[in-house]
């Protein structure tokens, strides 16, 4: 190294030598990890981007809100609420009294058929104000128990509704079957009787996993306090579609359970009787019951909600994509305008 | 019974506190166990040893840890007090070796009889069997679980869900217990697994150094032998370059004169090398077999952790020998220039100085972490609120009217009869279920993100790397990444951190003569100013060598003989060559031979008398040759022996630095040169012109921006001279108050502000005569103009904080094109100074007073009331003038200029507030003639007074207090030591690249811990909502929502991929925007992304998402969901509504992304891809001993609906519009800075590699290629440290003498000295070490 080098461009290149061969060099290597120079793509939500994302949305949502819209119009749906009704008027004051009682529950409705309704026609009952997510209902049962015959005695979690006072366990124990909801409906047309296909209700998956089909049901509904329905104690649980059903808990306090099917089509203005065993207290929790018969679409069942949601969303996102188009329009911002800097707007503000 | 109480009785009368005291002013760290008294070693017998080591008296008060157990027997026996003595011992051992072994000698301690006597012993042989080993890990086997946990506890976050998990145990939680364990296990065993590898490899470092040998004398032969055996007292061979093992005392080396050189840097960073010299009396004891017969006893302090002081005597037949620092060579140093040293052990394993210094750097937190924990606060009251909200809801709802429910006395919680306590209990039910709203994994995440972007981007960053120093920038901490985006006030020194601390001999000024022709490049800049123009060019040519950069040939060979003072020029020549304490190296010819200084100033002093004629070539401990030319007449050259009978060290208080020679002829001089204000204390009254004069010039210089130092000489009459040196060899061999004494004998500082301290008892400094002064120039690094302008556009103010005179430091901070821009014309300037001519006045009238009679320190006070006022008066009319500029339009800026004396008064409490209110309205402020203290002070002022975030920078030992009190320190590696960088959270080599740390790394690193931040608030309360919106519909029965595993699942799994990477990935600009856009830093001063307001914004958005997903969810799953007529339960609506979330939080995280990499899309899809994997899984499987199989199968049955698929598109669409419309609004019409840039550049590319491979040569102006080339001139790397009127951090060879006393520093010099990079055995032979150049 000798004493001084002063033109530029020697020292550059005296540099550019120095460090190539310099060992213990603790030049950090590049790489675009560490460098932060992994490519990148920037998105900017330009006026562009908002304007086309909001077409681009209301494009989409709007025929699928019509589209679901109409698939829920096509459905028929009865609505019979009958929990007063089905009281005969003298036991209206005491209705927890009259349920309680051992007075004939029989009670006749009769359903007017507003338009066709296609088979396969859907009864659901629709009960109000129950709580089945309720944390202590929801706990209160032992899948082991229902699945397999070997566990009959895995009942912790179904206290109270655990044992007998003997001690022997019951099977289907807990809270949730032993308050199986037990109104009965039978239907008539022109006295004739509609039947009811109460086969094929429940999720396969319940049916062939969680219930088994060695499980019998022992000691239900034994006790002195009777929640609802009472098993067949000859067939398996697998078998128990009610009991399957009502077991799936539901979750909201307002909800319906798939009762049965009714394999034909009913016509219009057609009456249909309904012979009704009123057994299910829900007075003493004022709580509604009412019977529902529904047709379903390629959708599922009469739910306008998806339909509205998806045009408010499609049509707000078009109402909007309209406005920020006409700002855009009328009073465009230019992009990367330096008079918007903070620093430009203070020294002209000030 | 003569044990213990009889000895303590004897040694020195004088209480042993008093001793620490005065030797120890600044602890840190946890106390040592200080055993009062001295330690005696008997070297060369090890049987000998192990009984004297416990013979330690006075020990009653034992230390344990931070336990300290009282041990007081009413009657000590002999036994019982070597007892004391063994666990005294014992515990100094325990309190480093880990906790084990301290429990189990509390344990020990308990006990009782015989059995505790024998423990102790087996202890005891446990203890000299460890002998030299160490060990600096924080955990072994037994206690790494229980403290290791015991540390994450101490994690508010960590111990809440600690509380939860064990809540979910209990019959009152809704959720089974794996919800919380899992993620707490999760998150802790990642902390753990890092601490246990971290603590792996302290473990495995020590064990290399523990088995590394050494040579032991054993029998007559050295005997290679493993550091841990060694033992105290045993007698060592260490060969060049290897590592002293243990604290040795040096007897002897192959170097004449028995000295040795030493090379500090595992100990400081220092890599200059000191001199170390042995007692004469052990010499030759060299060979082994001379040194078997070497039998001596040591007598010295107990260990301490003080690496700059130690006092013994070595008694050798019965003759005392005084043992100072010089003898002691510490552990964790190593041995150069030296075939060996031969040393006997005194100090082994945990009891070396370097080991007891070991401690934790106290670790500051960020800002935006304290911020943070106000937010999680915030949080667990938002959580209260709704746990209290539920269970109120509870206690109303519960009503044996739900016959279903079976309501009854049995269960407590469920008893409608005690609506009170089912209240309660539902509370802490609720509690369990909404835990997720505490982010468990934002403080292991945030850890991570932090730490992989300072090991991996600040510390590779190129832009930051210098290539000429070999030097890449260094985050010591990952805690204040984002403090770096937010800083406000920087602090900066100016030598060596605004300048380059290359210095060089510029001017001179001799008997009232200036010589020296050069225009110093603040010169050039101020004649800039002015509009005159220089050509700068040509000053480049004139420097011809390093340090010597003057250019007068009235002086040059020979020539000053013919000077009108040539007697004075030849008095200045040799204090020049004679008054320093440099080492030289290589040949002993002027054009080869290097200097090892303790600083460039000198340096560069010694190399101007070189380049004058007096060429100082050889230095012994007691002689200094210097080969003089032209001394009698022109053209004779002759080699001169001085010999050096005093040498009195720098220090930076006493701001001088004395040498007393002899020449050859008998003449006794005192040679003496420092600072210009306590020279002038001391002068000799008489010849007025000359001191009037050189005081001009002095003045002058320093508005020239040079550093200046006076020198002065005076002929002692031997007499006087011997008188002196007595009483200065007796304070010398004090084994007690030794400093005390010497600084007494030295002279005591007259600027002390301590009056107290004002007792001269005899001085040698003193009726001195003045030859002349000397100027030095010290050039601004490169780039730091730019810099400066850059920083302030940012929005952050610079105070320059230095010890350098106020017109060097006003002409350094002057706008100009050369000097840094940081005042300028048109900026309204406050001068504050001492140097006013009444202060003078008064000044002279106390100093005359007080040096004619001592005792009357009544003018002292007079002096500082008078100045208090003074300062007072003078800032209240700046305040008031400032006050009326601010009022003002168009008001020109405020500069604030201050020296340390006003500054000392103007700190005062009652004053404080006035000068912070007035200092934070200019934009800048020069400090100048401040201590280190002053500039801490300074530093917490606005740190805590104005509650500002502050940096502070700095290259050297006294800008340590000022880096330790600022938010962010950041040390300036390569020029000066390393003492800064030690002390420092960052370290850069430069100061330019300031900009690439602040604007490109703190300010990424703001944006995205902002965004981490805010996203894991975000997410965690939107699905914690939704949970507490279904609590509404339950009966308030803390019935979960979700399934445990995908509760438990969701912070750990689901969702933390993403934000870590958007926490490491995103960039809102690129960094070469970033820096031409400074101002975009502001929105991190303002704080603009983590204020209330966006977290109100954030909290708003997830209510309201979180109701989108819950309800429309809920809504469009009442009815029959398919063709066959069947209905959803509960847990498929859950898992509906989880898949909703985890699909919408996911995309949330992609909308706020600024840049999207393919790690985003990766991580992004990847976290909603394995949530499916996971369901599939998890439902698709029937566990035959599964708790609940409510899951089974549930994805199936979703995924065979249409509504499924509608609902997945319309929630998240739903519940993102809010935000989507909110984002094109805000960036529409209230955009940030920081998305105007974006749209400004969003046509280019990130060009930034390109130059980044060529580190940027390219676009350099003129200038800065000049400067550059500067750079690029040979020899260029000075590896000293302190400026000359900094203490040296390091004491060096000549400082016992003078008897400095350094304060402690707080950097963890164990820590380095065992983690050294590789081990290197003393063993393995070594070509001898040149001294690295560049």
């Amino acid at each position: 190294m000798n004493a001084s080098n002063p033109s530029s461009s020697a020292a550059g290149a005296g540099s550019a030598d120095s460090t190539a061969p310099r060992r213990n060099s603790k030049r950090p290597k590049y790489s675009r990890f560490t460098q932060q120079e992994l490519p990148a793509c920037k998105p900017i939500l330009t006026p562009k981007w908002v304007i086309g994302t909001f077409l681009l949305v209301s494009v989409i949502f709007i025929p699928i809100g019509v589209v679901s819209l109409f698939a829920s119009q096509d459905v028929v749906e009865i609505v019979d609420r009958y929990e007063t009704d089905c009281i005969p008027e003298p036991s209206r004051n005491d209705k927890v009294g009259f349920i309680q009682s051992n007075q004939s529950k029989t009670c006749q409705r009769t359903l007017r058929i507003p338009k066709h309704m296609k088979q396969p026609i859907y009864v659901y009952y629709q009960l109000d104000n129950f709580y089945q997510n309720h944390r202590r209902y929801v706990k209160s049962r032992s899948d082991q128990q229902l699945r397999n015959n070997g566990s009959l005695q895995e009942t912790d979690a179904c206290k109270p509704e655990d044992t007998t006072p003997g001690g022997a366990p019951i099977v289907p124990c807990g809270l949730i079957a032993w308050s199986l909801f037990n109104d009965t409906y039978d239907f008539t047309r022109n006295n004739q009787i509609l039947n009811v296909n109460k086969r094929g209700i429940s999720w396969k998956s319940d049916r062939e996993h969680k219930f088994g089909k060695d499980v019998f049901p022992r000691n239900f509904q034994n006790g002195t306090l009777k929640g609802g329905a009472t098993l067949n104690p000859n067939l398996t649980l697998s078998e128990q579609e009610d009991l399957i059903v009502w077991m799936r808990t539901a979750a909201l306090p307002t909800f319906r359970k798939l009762y049965g099917k009714i394999e034909v089509d009913l016509q219009r203005d057609e009456l249909i009787n309904v012979t009704l065993e009123n057994n299910y207290n829900t007075y003493s929790f004022g709580g509604k019951k009412k019977l529902v018969l529904s047709t379903t679409s390629w959708l599922g069942g009469k739910n306008d909600f998806v339909g509205i949601a998806y045009l408010t969303v499609g049509g707000l996102c078009f109402f909007l994509a309209l406005v920020f188009l006409l700002i855009y329009l009328i009073k465009p911002r230019q992009l990367g305008d330096p008079s918007y800097l903070s620093w430009n707007r203070n020294s002209s503000g000030h | 019974m003569a044990g213990w109480r009889g000895s303590r009785g004897g040694g020195d009368g004088t209480p042993s506190d008093d001793r620490i005291a005065s030797s120890q002013t600044v602890r840190l760290g946890k106390v040592q166990p200080q055993a009062p008294g001295h330690r005696t070693v008997f070297c060369n017998d090890r049987e000998a040893n192990s009984l004297a080591k416990y013979k330690i008296m006075g020990v009653v008060n034992l230390f344990m840890g931070k336990r300290k157990i009282r041990y007081i027997h009413s009657e000590v026996n002999h036994i019982e007090s070597q007892m004391i003595a063994w666990v005294h011992d014992i515990e100094v051992v325990a309190s480093w070796s880990g906790d084990s072994l301290q429990w189990l000698l509390l344990w020990i301690v308990g006990l009782k009889g015989a059995l505790r006597y024998h423990l102790l012993g087996f202890l005891l042989w446990l203890r000299t069997s460890e002998g030299n080993s160490v060990s600096t890990t924080k955990y072994d086997v037994f206690t790494f679980l229980p403290k290791g946990l015991f540390e994450q506890f101490r994690r508010v976050a960590n111990l809440y869900f600690l509380m939860i998990s064990i809540l979910s145990c209990t019959p009152v939680s809704p959720v089974s217990p794996i919800t919380n364990v899992l993620p707490l296990s999760l998150v802790l065993l990642v902390s753990l697994v890092k601490e246990a590898w971290e603590d792996w490899k302290r473990f495995q470092n020590d064990m290399s150094i523990n088995n590394s040998n050494v040579e032991v004398l054993q029998d007559w032969n050295w005997v290679p032998t493993p550091w841990k055996k060694l033992q105290v007292g045993d007698i060592i061979r260490v060969n060049q370059d290897g590592f002293f093992p243990a604290d040795l005392m040096f007897l002897a080396s192959t170097n004449p004169d028995g000295v040795c050189y030493v090379e500090t840097a595992n100990l400081d960073g220092e890599t200059n090398l000191k001199i170390r010299k042995a007692p004469e009396r052990t010499w030759d004891f060299v060979s082994p077999d001379k040194v078997s017969e070497f039998k001596g006893e040591v007598q010295c302090e107990q260990p301490n952790n003080s690496l700059y002081t130690f006092t013994g005597n070595l008694i050798i037949d019965k003759q005392i020998l005084p043992l100072s620092p010089n003898q002691l060579l510490l552990r964790g140093c190593s041995l150069r220039n030296t075939e060996y040293i031969v040393g006997a052990v005194i100090f082994t394993g945990h009891e070396t100085k370097v080991m007891m210094n070991s401690m934790k750097i106290p670790s500051k937190r960020s800002t935006l972490e304290k911020k943070l924990d106000k937010l999680i606060l915030a949080l667990f009251t938002v959580l209260f609120c709704m746990c209290l909200l539920g269970s109120i809801g509870s206690g109303v709802f519960i009503n044996s009217k739900y016959h279903y429910l079976r309501f009854d006395t049995s269960e407590a919680q469920f008893d409608p009869d005690h609506r009170f306590v089912v209240a309660i209990l539902t509370f802490f039910t609720l509690i369990t279920l909404y835990s997720p709203i505490i982010p468990i994994s934002l403080y292991v995440s945030v850890e991570m993100i932090k730490f992989i972007q300072s090991t991996q981007f600040i510390n590779n960053d190129l832009r930051m790397y210098h290539a000429e120093s070999n030097t890449p920038a260094l985050a010591r901490t990952s805690n204040l990444n984002e403090e770096l985006g937010q800083v406000e006030y920087i602090f900066s020194d100016k030598t060596g951190t605004l300048t380059r601390n290359l210095m060089e001999f510029f001017k001179c000024s001799i008997g009232g003569e200036v010589y020296g022709t050069g225009v110093s490049e603040t010169e050039i800049g101020a004649a800039q100013r002015t509009g005159v123009k220089v050509d700068a060019q040509k000053r480049s040519s004139a420097a011809s060598e390093r340090g010597f950069n003057f250019d007068d040939a009235r002086l040059m060979r020979g020539a000053w003989r013919n000077e009108p003072n040539p007697d004075c020029c030849k008095e200045f020549f040799r204090c020049l060559a004679i008054c320093h304490t440099v080492l030289p190296e290589g040949d002993e010819s002027p054009e080869r031979i290097r200097y090892q200084a303790a600083s460039p100033d000198e340096a560069a002093l010694v190399v101007a008398a070189k380049n004058f004629g007096f060429f100082f070539y050889r230095r012994t401990p007691t002689m200094i040759y210097v080969r003089e030319s032209h001394v009698d007449k022109m053209g004779k050259v002759q080699d001169v022996p001085y010999e050096i009978l005093n040498v009195l060290e720098f220090n930076s208080t006493r701001k001088r630095q004395s040498v007393v020679c002899r020449y050859p002829d008998g003449r006794l001089v005192l040679y003496c040169k420092g600072a210009d204000t306590v020279i002038y204390e001391r002068l000799v009254d008489g010849n007025p012109d000359l001191k009037r004069m050189s005081r001009e010039h002095l003045e002058q210089f320093g508005a020239s921006g040079l550093r200046t130092l006076c020198l002065a000489y005076k002929n002692l009459k031997p007499d006087v001279y011997e008188s002196w040196n007595e009483k200065y060899i007796h304070a010398k061999s004090a084994l007690r108050d030794r400093e005390k004494k010497l600084d007494e004998v030295s002279g005591h500082q007259y600027s002390q502000p301590n009056i107290k301290k004002f007792q001269v008892a005899e001085q040698i400094e003193k009726d001195l005569i003045l030859i002349g002064c000397t100027a030095i120039e010290d050039k601004l690094q490169e780039g730091v103009p730019a810099c400066i302008e850059t920083l302030s556009r940012a929005g952050i103010k610079i105070w320059v904080l230095t010890g350098d005179k106020m017109e060097t430091a006003i002409n350094i901070a002057y706008g100009s094109e050369v000097a840094c821009k940081l005042i300028n014309n048109g900026m309204k300037q406050f001068v504050i100074s001492s140097e006013t001519e009444a202060i003078r006045e008064v000044e002279d009238k106390a100093c005359h007073t007080s040096r004619r009679c001592f005792s009357h320190l009544g003018d002292q006070i007079e002096l500082a009331r008078y100045m208090k006022e003074l300062v007072k008066n003078e800032l209240k009319s700046c305040h008031e003038e400032a006050q009326k500029f601010l009022h003002m339009d168009s008001a020109p800026k405020l500069a604030l200029i201050i020296d340390g004396k006003c500054l000392m008064y103007a700190l005062d409490p009652s004053l404080r507030g006035m000068l912070l209110n007035f200092s934070l309205n200019c934009t800048a402020v020069v400090c100048c003639r401040v201590s280190p203290l002053q500039k801490a002070q300074v530093t917490s002022l606005v740190k805590k007074g104005a509650n500002k975030i502050t940096l502070s920078i700095g290259d050297g030992a006294n800008d340590v207090s000022m880096i330790q009190a600022a938010h962010v320190g950041v040390g300036i590696s390569g020029q000066e030591g390393m003492q800064a960088v030690m002390a420092s959270d960052f370290a850069i080599a430069q100061f330019r690249f300031l900009t690439d740390l602040l604007l490109v790394h703190g300010r990424w690193s703001y944006h995205r811990i902002c965004k981490v931040v805010t996203y894991f608030f975000y997410k965690n309360l939107t699905f914690t909502l939704t949970q507490f919106w279904f609590t509404f519909e339950t009966g308030f029965s803390g019935q979960r929502l979700y399934d445990d595993w995908f509760q438990s699942l969701y912070n750990v799994i689901f969702t933390a991929l993403p934000v870590i990477i958007i926490g490491l990935f995103d960039k809102d600009v690129s960094a070469n925007l970033s820096k031409k856009y400074p101002e975009l830093y502001k929105e991190g001063i303002r704080n603009a992304f983590f204020k209330w307001r966006v977290v109100a914004t954030w909290a708003f958005f997830a209510i309201y998402q979180s109701l989108v997903l819950y309800y429309f969810v809920v809504a469009s799953s009442k009815r029959a969901i398919n063709s066959s007529g069947k209905l959803f339960g509960l847990w498929d609506v859950s898992t509906m509504a989880f898949t909703c979330v985890i699909v919408t939080v996911n995309l949330r995280l992609l909308m706020m992304c600024n840049t999207l990499t393919r790690w985003h899309h990766i991580s992004v899809g990847g976290s909603i891809l394995f949530w499916f994997i996971f369901v599939f899984i998890y439902s698709g499987v029937a566990l035959p001993n599964k708790e609940q199989e409510n899951i089974y199968f549930v994805i199936y049955v979703l995924m065979s609906t249409i509504y499924f698929y509608l609902t997945l598109i319309l929630v998240p669409v739903a519940a993102l519009f809010c935000d989507f419309l909110y984002m094109g609004v805000q960036r529409w019409f209230f955009p940030y800075d920081y998305q105007i840039v974006q749209e400004i550049h969003r046509h280019e590319a990130d060009t930034s590699r390109i130059g980044l491979l060529e580190v940027g040569q390219s676009q350099l102006t003129p200038d800065e290629v000049r400067s550059y080339a500067i750079m690029q001139l040979p020899g260029e790397k000075s590896r000293h440290t302190g400026f000359a009127f900094d203490s040296p951090g390091y004491e060096s060879f000549f400082a016992s003498q003078a008897g400095v006393f350094v304060p402690q520093k707080a950097w963890d010099v164990a820590r380095r000295a065992s983690m050294r990079s590789k081990p290197k055995t003393p063993r393995t032979p070594r070509t001898p070490r040149t001294p690295q150049r560049n």
